[in-house]
């Protein structure tokens, strides 16, 4: 991918669509090697856009869910101490003496995401998704530094695994946590807005190909409105996509209020929300 | 550089990495359009959604042809902007000018026997004067004895109430097996396992999240609350927001380590001080902000009178949303320590039947008792 225009046309061509932002943010953290830090709210697309982004590159995902209490045994590499055990067990029974460079080689590591990621051998680097790296607590934070910034990871016992090509990493957080600032630095940034309605209603097209398109202008237009009421969970892109597929499995091809009543449960997420969307759906006939 | 050196002063926190990032940036891809270019900069130089606008507003300030725009934020005196964090002459200004203070709070015997004469000193008061002081209302003390006030309920928070997480640390009287300390244990016997080295799960301050009443009928509490607010920040860590008719997130601002910088921040951040209040719309929208899941399992301390402009109906509703997210539901009200209180007005009303506990909060003995209440 040379140039941004380039990027939107490869993710566009695995039905990920783009914007000039995203564009080149994911060129700039292409071409510095840099990891890329995607923010937004929900359900705008951060995940699936380092799906598409190695699905266009056509090289491996790796993906890493953070949780709290996420440690190195995790996310970047574990003993196999059960292997280990045994091997001390044979060397008993042989009789033979061991030694704790025997113990601790590279055939008892077990790769977790992140070292699979640094020792990867393809031609072209994995994509690496860090995801919702806000509900992993501080001290995870600080363990990604050396890997965010070196592409290398340091196991004591064996030495350090510099990645030959490093992995192309993106990482996505929902702000539940104000990541920390040493984190912020080693990555590009990106905030990815809510889509406008028309550009909305062609990534809905590219995502469901069997829904017709009266039906695609009036859901976004109408989520565009429901976006705009006093939600709990306000709709975001994914609902939209799931809404269109489930009034397409119906075989509705023109939106009226009893079809958004039926299918309520796929955009309105709490009982008061329910409520506040079905009140614009029966009031606004669409 | 000189665009760096711009947007610096406007506030953005864009260091060497960012600036070498802008010039690689710039070398992969050279700006073809001014669209281009604001993208290709963004990206390189700003590291969080709250410095997007003052991006924007330096980017359109020196590409555009318009004038440029005045580039500090409101609250900072444009050519002050880089002294803002140097607070030697910004506490000594206030010390003495303790003795002149252009009102009329005759400062009473307590404040005597402060060693105004030299700022540097550390004022040394027996427990027992801070003790009578703690039972005084807030209306009737000075800057000064709320600051010493503040620190000494600062002291006090020692044992936070704590939430068990999901990380593990070497404890003796754990019960689950280190596997990784086990074996590196081994080494000494002859990989034979003799020591068995157990951890525990680790605990944690439980999350706390202060929403304080900062309107027209609080006026007299405010400065207290707002050194209680420090306290907790600072102790456990807490979320603050302060809110009157809108809702303000003071943690960064209380955040600092002298007092004074602190309050004199968290001061200017609050715009609506003394105004309406709107109890029900802040709650739902700090429930509806992305800081809306820090209160999942926190602590959450509500600190208001209860005197809400919004339909009870409203408060019934955030009240019910919130009692779903938080641990515990603590109501600090001034009014509620005096003789013959009782929950009647329409909002503490509504709101009462979800919350954990109602305490009195007009001084500090009743702040220093709530702190023991939620210790407990």
């Amino acid at each position: 991918m040379n140039s941004p225009d380039d990027v939107r046309q490869q993710l566009d061509a695995v039905d990920y669509l783009v914007d000039d932002g995203l564009a080149m943010a994911v060129f700039l953290a292409l071409r510095l090697g840099k990891p890329l830090l995607l923010e937004g709210e929900p359900g705008v697309g951060k995940t699936a856009a380092a799906k598409a982004l190695a699905a266009a590159l056509n090289t491996d995902f790796i993906r890493l869910q953070c949780y709290e209490g996420l440690t190195a045994g995790e996310a970047l590499y574990e003993w196999n101490y059960q292997r280990q055990l045994l091997a001390i067990r044979l060397a008993e029974a042989r009789q033979e003496k061991i030694g704790d460079a025997d113990l601790f080689t590279a055939e008892f590591l077990q790769e977790r995401p992140i070292l699979r990621a640094v020792r990867y051998e393809g031609r072209t680097p994995p994509v690496l998704l860090i995801d919702e790296i806000d509900r992993a607590d501080d001290e995870f934070e600080a363990l990604l530094f050396e890997f965010l910034g070196e592409a290398a990871i340091t196991v004591p016992e064996l030495g350090t695994f510099t990645a030959v090509r490093p992995p192309i990493v993106v990482l996505t957080s929902n702000r539940s946590r104000e990541l920390h600032d040493a984190l912020r630095r080693r990555c590009l940034y990106h905030w990815i807005e809510f889509p406008p309605p028309s550009f909305a209603a062609e990534i809905v097209r590219r995502t469901v190909p069997g829904a017709a398109a009266p039906l695609i202008r009036s859901a976004t237009e109408f989520i565009g409105r429901a976006r705009r009421l006093e939600l709990d969970k306000a709709p975001g892109l994914a609902e939209t996509i799931d809404w269109v597929s489930a009034l397409t499995a119906l075989g509705v091809t023109d939106l009226v209020a009893a079809d958004v009543v039926s299918t309520i449960g796929t955009i309105a997420k709490t009982p008061d929300d329910r409520l506040a969307v079905a009140r614009l759906a029966t009031e606004e006939p669409s | 550089m000189a665009f760096v050196g711009r947007l610096r002063r406007a506030g953005l926190a864009a260091g060497v990495t960012e600036t070498g990032d802008l010039v690689h940036a710039l070398e992969v891809s050279p700006p073809v359009s001014v669209e281009a270019l604001y993208w290709t900069a963004r990206v390189a130089l700003v590291r969080r959604q709250a410095d997007l606008e003052a991006f924007d507003r330096v980017f359109r300030a020196v590409f555009d042809e318009a004038p440029p725009l005045p580039l500090t934020r409101g609250a900072v005196p444009p050519s002050k902007r880089d002294d803002a964090h140097l607070a030697v002459p910004h506490g000594v200004d206030e010390t003495t000018a303790g003795g002149g203070l252009p009102w009329a709070t005759l400062p009473p015997a307590v404040a005597a026997a402060e060693p105004t004469d030299s700022p540097l000193q550390t004022p040394e008061r027996r427990p027992s004067a801070l003790a009578a002081l703690a039972e005084l209302p807030f209306e009737e003390l000075d800057p000064l004895s709320l600051a010493a006030l503040g620190d000494a309920l600062r002291a006090s928070l020692t044992d936070w109430p704590t939430r068990r997480t999901r990380r593990h640390a070497v404890d003796a009287a754990g019960r689950r097996i280190a596997l990784r300390p086990t074996i590196a244990r081994a080494r000494r016997t002859a990989w034979e396992p003799v020591t068995v080295v157990r951890q525990r799960p680790v605990r944690r301050p439980r999350r706390a999240v202060l929403i304080c009443d900062v309107s027209e009928s609080m006026r007299a509490q405010a400065a207290a609350y707002l050194h209680m607010m420090r306290a907790f920040t600072l102790v456990a860590d807490a979320e603050v927001f302060a809110f009157a008719t809108t809702l303000t997130r003071l943690t960064p601002a209380l955040r600092r380590t002298s007092a004074d910088e602190a309050m004199a921040h968290a001061t200017d951040a609050v715009g609506d001080r003394f105004g309406g209040t709107r109890i029900a719309t802040n709650l739902t929208a700090l429930l509806d902000s992305h800081h809306g899941n820090t209160l999942r399992g926190a602590l959450v301390i509500v600190a208001s009178d209860g005197w809400d402009s919004d339909p009870p109906a409203r408060m019934t509703a955030a009240m019910a949303r919130l009692r779903r997210r938080a641990h515990q539901i603590v109501w600090l009200n001034p009014r509620a320590g005096a003789p013959g209180f009782a929950p009647k007005v329409a909002g503490m009303a509504a709101a009462l039947p979800f919350c954990d506990h109602l305490l009195p909060a007009a001084t500090f003995a009743d702040l220093a008792a709530a702190v023991r209440v939620l210790t407990r």
